[in-house]
């Protein structure tokens, strides 16, 4: 059959693409859409009745000013976190692809964060900012050091301190395969060339690497738009509801306050921003791969 | 550390180091970042062997004045039902994996090689686009969905599908990542010419190529499943079915939390993941030092 | 390389197919109408409700399954009806009988034990919530730890006006006790324990609650309001750790109070799940939060009926089902099994007058001596689901000296002039 009939490619498509595509749209979309449905209804979560309202739960959002706070803070929240995490998980990578010995062991220990689940995570680290730091720095100064999760800044430095240390082994495991999959000979005929091995990074390994921090950015910017779990168990919003990071809100809104409709449109606005933010970053990171 | 481990350093170790102090330099630095990434971690192993009280009173020393004790690990076992529910989870995990790696890999391969296909084009943005979809948003049309209409919950086949149905976007979004960076076009086409059918194609050049990004998705999606615990709270309503993040729930209340045993499910519960990442991760090595993606 | 490829792929394959079989023939079945399903949500209770079902499943012939979750109940209960597989019966909090059930709840009105008690929820003259236990709120005391300072017998009714508690504070601080407080910082505590009391306190609470919401009460200068803040000043000026109010972990606290190393924190007999946990010492209990007031509180606990049971009405759920729960509702009052479950294995305090067996904790004790004598203010059961979430955020800055009392007042009118108030004229209606 010829490559340009579209039969052909339905039938690539299908024979390829099909399997993943199915299941994708019977997950994700129809449910979706479903969840659209219920953003024009005022439906509690639990009655039998759902009634519609037009569009009141959006204009109920725009309204909710407690939502576009935690979204300001899930912003900078975001960006600060994705910022220090990619930095970090490169260094990371780049450290232990670089020929030492016991490097695997230290990749596994980088790792070591990921394996325990958020919920843990956050009551460990919450009793090392309580405990733990606040002896260690009474016992430096000799005064009671209040603990850095009671103040509103505080919290936010903790929140951000812990996803980085949680994301980076994650992310260090995706640049690891990056730096693994440029082509070693590429490199060395840099070095032969007469790169210095800082040029060769510079002009020929990263460049190479460019998906792997497309990839890298886009899955740590979309995780912190969407954290959950470690805002809950770390600071559940705590020192006075100042910490409430925008997937904690729509929880709340949706489910404590049992306005479910409301809860559902805020969840698809937040939904909307990192859908924006996530292709434009994917589409110029595409853009400039062709180029490179 | 093994041979590969050393010559998978191959590229890199011929820069020579400039002295051994660079060396010795470059040790500490990791050792500190390493103790620093686990020292939580060796908390959660000191803690789970204490008791409630010595473990409030003193949380760095390690043993409190009631000494060791092994209570948390088998009430822990005992209260989750331990071996059923690593069963399940292992079970469910597994399969996951597998099927996520091989549907999302073949969806990637016709979406690398034919970005400008409408289909493509559409899938892989609808893809890229659902990962920021919050969870939240699908819980309750989920469950009214396949719950309310089609009555398929309380399955270990509907938990695994909804699992592949909610990861294949990401791996294939890896995936094809890794086919434009690490498959050439141009071993396809020869092995085209050579008669071999797109699929064919597939299975025996493409796919093993892709080993390394393979041993990748294979971490992050069974740990994934492995930890995830809303899905499954939603989907698993029938205890005997339960996974052991569900079952380590009722070691969590509001009033109370016996972080003593939520140390000690934690340390058993994440053995079997540590085990596969030490397992994989000589994978992604041996890949790259036999030279596959050099072709 | 190949060959080892291969071998992967292979075995991967056949573990695959293995576990797809595995998969559809170990799946179970969705219908589970032969089984009387019960939703536990008070954790601490799990292991205990399941070796009960256990045994309880051998004695009845009735299959019991006892599940939990550790989600917002309604969340979790949305997730259950929306794949229509709710429980037979589930236990929840008394706001979620209001609100779950005029629609999802079977009238009990006809059962024995409506009779036995005074704390079943009615909504529309119809009772839907079975009580499960009884909880009340005060100050828990350290009677070892007073004692050890004071040299003399500790007796709670001395200590009824805040006059007379500070001054025992003051002697425990001269005898060497720095700070003899504890405060919890959690939001439930001080927005959904403390608080609450300012409606509860007041001679009709839903006209106060009311007049909050219309903006004519002035809560700066309400006497119940600053008499509960005179007290709980003197809680926050003797926290132990006052310079740390908001980051106190709460088990730390109840490990220095069950210990005697402070002799006073507010809460309830909740607080015993983890308080034995600890040494505690011997002589703990609960008095009525000292107050200078001449209005008869001050010698009272608040509290009453806590986490209630109701039967599922929907068609998800067969008149069989719903027999068997009433059976086993009846098995908890009446049964000699029942009753000791609910007292001696749960350490709770039954809300029935035929089970008259003593609890086993001190501070189960001190509750159901008060709840005996008549001597409990009822729970505000209507308060708006974010209450406490939205004025824990101020009771803590309150706490961290970050707001004055004015400013808490005007924070909780502001909150009360625009909360909704379905939560409240349900409770309101149920009480007439």
């Amino acid at each position: 059959m010829p490559k340009t009939k579209l039969g052909y490619k339905v039938g690539q498509f299908l024979m390829f693409a099909g399997p993943a595509a199915l299941l994708f749209c019977l997950v994700v979309i129809v449910p979706f859409f479903y969840g659209l449905y219920l953003t024009f209804t005022s439906w509690d979560g639990v009655s039998l009745n759902k009634p519609f309202v037009g569009l009141d739960n959006y204009s109920a959002v725009v309204a909710d000013t407690d939502f576009w706070t935690s979204l300001g803070m899930t912003v900078i929240y975001s960006v600060i976190t994705v910022v220090i995490t990619n930095i970090v998980a490169f260094l990371l990578a780049f450290l232990v692809t670089s020929g030492i010995k016991g490097q695997n062991f230290f990749r596994a220990g980088f790792f070591i964060p990921n394996l325990i689940g958020g919920i843990v995570l956050g009551y460990v680290w919450k009793f090392i900012f309580n405990r733990a730091f606040v002896s260690i720095a009474s016992g430096v100064t000799g005064a009671t050091v209040p603990s850095l999760l009671s103040t509103t800044q505080g919290a936010i430095f903790c929140l951000i301190f812990v996803s980085v240390w949680q994301y980076a082994g994650y992310m260090m495991l995706i640049y690891i395969a990056g730096f693994m999959s440029v082509d070693a000979s590429l490199k060395e005929a840099a070095l032969i060339d007469g790169c210095s091995s800082r040029q060769a990074m510079w002009h020929v390994t990263i460049p190479l690497m460019r998906s792997s921090f497309v990839t890298c950015i886009f899955l740590s910017t979309t995780r912190c738009f969407m954290v959950y779990d470690i805002n809950l168990s770390l600071t559940n919003g705590e020192p006075f509801g100042s910490s409430v990071l925008a997937a904690m809100h729509v929880y709340r809104t949706a489910f404590t306050e049992k306005n479910y409709g409301v809860g559902q449109a805020e969840a698809l606005v937040l939904f909307i921003i990192c859908a924006v933010i996530g292709l434009l970053q994917v589409y110029v990171g595409k853009k400039g791969e062709v180029e490179a | 550390m093994s041979s590969a481990t050393v010559s998978a350093g191959i590229p890199q170790a011929k820069v020579p180091m400039r002295t051994k102090v660079g060396h010795v330099v470059l040790y500490v630095v990791l050792i500190v970042l390493l103790l620093a990434f686990i020292s939580p971690f060796l908390i959660v192993i000191i803690n789970s062997f204490k008791n409630m009280s010595d473990i409030t009173s003193d949380p760095l020393s390690l043993t409190g004045e009631h000494g060791f004790t092994l209570e948390n690990f088998t009430g822990a076992m005992d209260a989750m039902n331990f071996w059923t529910v690593f069963g399940n989870s292992l079970i469910i995990t597994i399969s996951a994996t597998v099927l996520t790696i091989i549907f999302s890999a073949m969806a990637a391969y016709v979406i690398a090689r034919n970005p400008r296909w409408p289909a493509c084009a559409l899938l892989l943005t609808l893809m890229v686009a659902s990962m920021v979809i919050p969870f939240q948003v699908l819980m309750v049309p989920i469950v009214s969905v396949y719950g309310g209409i089609f009555g398929v919950l309380a399955h270990r086949l509907t938990l695994i599908l909804m699992h592949v149905g909610f990861s294949v976007s990401m791996a294939t979004f890896m995936f094809q990542g890794a086919i434009f960076t690490s498959v050439p076009a141009e071993i396809e086409e020869a092995a085209e010419i050579d008669g071999c059918s797109k699929w064919k194609t597939f299975w025996s050049i493409v796919f093993p190529l892709l080993k390394p990004m393979i041993a990748t998705v294979a971490v992050i999606d069974a740990m994934g499943f492995w930890n995830d615990y809303l899905l499954p709270s939603l989907v698993l309503t029938d205890k005997n079915l339960y996974t052991i993040p569900i079952a380590t729930q009722v070691f969590y209340g509001t009033y109370s939390t016996d972080i003593g045993l939520v140390m000690a499910a934690l340390l058993l519960a994440m053995l079997p993941i540590l085990i596969l990442y030490l397992f994989l991760q000589r994978y992604i090595i041996a890949g790259v030092a036999a030279g596959a993606v050099k072709g | 390389m190949n060959n080892s490829w291969k071998r992967i792929g292979t075995a991967a394959l056949a573990s695959l197919a293995a576990v797809g079989m595995l998969a559809s023939c170990g799946g179970s079945s969705a219908d589970d109408s032969n089984t009387l399903t019960i939703f536990n949500s008070k954790s601490e209770i799990q292991s205990q409700f399941e070796q009960m079902a256990e045994k309880y499943t051998e004695e009845t012939g009735v299959k019991t399954e006892v599940y939990f979750s550790s989600d917002t109940i309604s969340a979790h209960l949305s997730t259950r009806y929306a794949s229509n597989n709710p429980y037979v019966l589930s236990m929840v909090d008394a706001k979620d009988v209001y609100s779950l059930g005029p629609e999802h709840a079977v009238d009990l009105s006809d059962e024995d034990w409506v009779a036995d008690t005074t704390q079943a929820i009615s909504v529309g003259g119809k009772v839907l919530g079975f009580p499960v236990s009884i909880e009340a709120r005060g100050l828990m005391y350290n009677a070892d730890a007073i004692e050890a300072i004071t040299g003399e017998e500790f007796n709670p009714e001395d200590y009824q006006t805040l006059d007379a508690f500070e001054d025992l504070i003051d002697e425990l601080k001269a005898g060497g006790m720095e700070s003899p407080t504890g405060v919890l910082k959690e939001d439930w505590s001080l927005a959904g324990h403390y608080l609450p009391q300012v409606y509860e306190e007041q001679e009709d609470p839903v006209a106060f609650v009311e007049e909050l919401n219309a903006g004519t009460a002035d809560l700066a200068n309400n006497d119940k309001f600053n008499s509960l803040m005179d007290t709980f000043d003197v809680l926050k000026a003797n926290n132990y750790a006052k310079d740390s109010a908001i980051s106190a972990e709460r088990e730390v606290t109840t490990q220095n109070f069950a210990e005697g190393k402070i002799a006073f924190l507010f809460g309830g007999n909740w607080d015993w799940a983890i308080i034995n946990q600890y040494d505690y010492t011997d002589g703990l209990g609960i008095m009525p939060v000292p107050q200078n007031t001449d209005d008869g509180t001050n010698t009272k606990l608040v509290g009453g009926g806590s986490k209630y049971f109701f039967i599922d009405s929907s068609d998800n759920v067969t008149d069989e089902q719903r027999q068997w729960a009433k059976d086993f509702l009846n098995w908890l009052v009446s049964d000699p099994d029942g009753q000791d479950f609910i007292v001696n294995t749960c350490s709770m305090v039954s809300p029935f007058s035929s089970n008259t067996l003593e609890p086993a904790d001190p501070l189960g004790k001190s509750v159901k001596e008060y709840s005996d004598a008549g001597n409990l203010i009822g729970n505000f059961n209507g308060l708006p689901d974010d209450h406490y979430s939205v004025l824990g955020a101020d009771f803590q800055k309150y706490l961290a000296d970050q707001e004055d009392r004015d400013a808490f007042a005007k924070a909780i009118e502001t909150y009360w002039s625009g909360a909704k108030m379905t939560n409240v004229d349900a409770f309101a209606s149920s009480l007439q």
